[in-house]
């Protein structure tokens, strides 16, 4: 039923990470985590997915002696979000109107 | 959050959640408005009191008092680089905006320094103000800025009208307007805000 629907996008907690990085410059990897309500475990692997489709941009630096992990949406990213909602908006579309 | 398909309807509630969250991310910057504000205010009075009611030579002297603001901002902004976690485009907006208004404030004291500091300082400096809490107003969308921009902008003019010293009042009463009265009711604002959540 799903099936026009981006698959990177459709996914709870890819999502919501994509929907936090639309609005704001850069977050931390804590900054979601704690947003997101998810384990460390499972956001890494979800970043890592979006980092290869090439929707986020990773950093990884020091800051106080700190390993911080920073994320940004990129170009492509932002493009798939939209044409993900706009998607969305077909299907919600199409329900109301059956 | 579990990874498992879900309906479009609840990956619209999702979006819509997450962007609401991001909007409490919006950094509190009340707290530079009411320092500088405070300083910028008080400078002006002592001024005029040194000069006008004193007779004293160096009264311009009072504005090393910036120094305070200057150190202030820079052990804030550490600060807050330490604990920041998500940067948005209005911090950053913010940033850039108050960034440029302080060069601004340097070029112009270079440029009246060698005009002479005489007729036109506090008209040029209202003027700046203006620019930047009205801007500011339009960033973060918070009226009373908006509208100390533009009463400042109307003293920037009106000052003109009088002489050097009493154009040091008119500086005190736009830093009053467009500064310090906002800033408290953005901390209200915020405080208020806090409690809700």
């Amino acid at each position: 039923m799903f099936k026009d629907l981006d698959p990177i996008l459709h996914s709870q907690l890819r999502l919501a990470v994509i929907s936090l990085l639309i609005s704001v410059k850069e977050a931390e990897f804590t900054y979601l985590k704690e947003k997101t309500n998810s384990t460390a475990g499972n956001l890494s692997v979800q970043i890592q997915k979006l980092k290869e489709v090439g929707y986020i941009d990773v950093t990884k630096q020091f800051k106080d002696n700190y390993p911080q992990t920073i994320c940004k949406i990129t170009h492509a990213g932002i493009r798939a979000f939209e044409q993900y909602v706009k998607d969305l908006q077909t299907y919600l579309g199409k329900s109301t109107r059956a | 959050m579990k990874e498992e398909r879900f309906s479009p309807e609840q990956s619209l509630q999702l979006i819509q959640s997450m962007i609401s969250k991001t909007r409490e991310a919006m950094s509190d910057n009340s707290i530079y408005f009411l320092v500088w504000g405070w300083i910028t205010f008080i400078a002006c009075i002592s001024q005029f009191m040194l000069k006008h009611v004193y007779d004293y030579e160096k009264h311009y002297l009072v504005w090393l008092l910036t120094i305070v603001g200057i150190a202030f901002s820079i052990y804030q902004g550490r600060k807050e680089e330490k604990a920041i976690k998500v940067r948005t485009y209005v911090d950053e907006s913010m940033k850039q905006l108050w960034g440029g208004m302080a060069i601004s404030f340097f070029v112009l004291s270079m440029i009246l320094t060698k005009l002479g500091w005489g007729t036109a300082i506090f008209p040029f400096f209202i003027l700046l103000y203006g620019l930047g809490t009205f801007v500011s107003g339009s960033i973060i969308r918070f009226r009373p800025l908006i509208f100390g921009g533009l009463i400042a902008w109307v003293l920037a003019v009106a000052s003109t009208f009088v002489n050097y010293d009493y154009q040091m009042l008119f500086g005190a009463a736009a830093i009053l307007i467009s500064y310090i009265i906002p800033a408290h009711l953005l901390r209200i604002k915020k405080e208020k805000a806090e409690v809700n959540v």
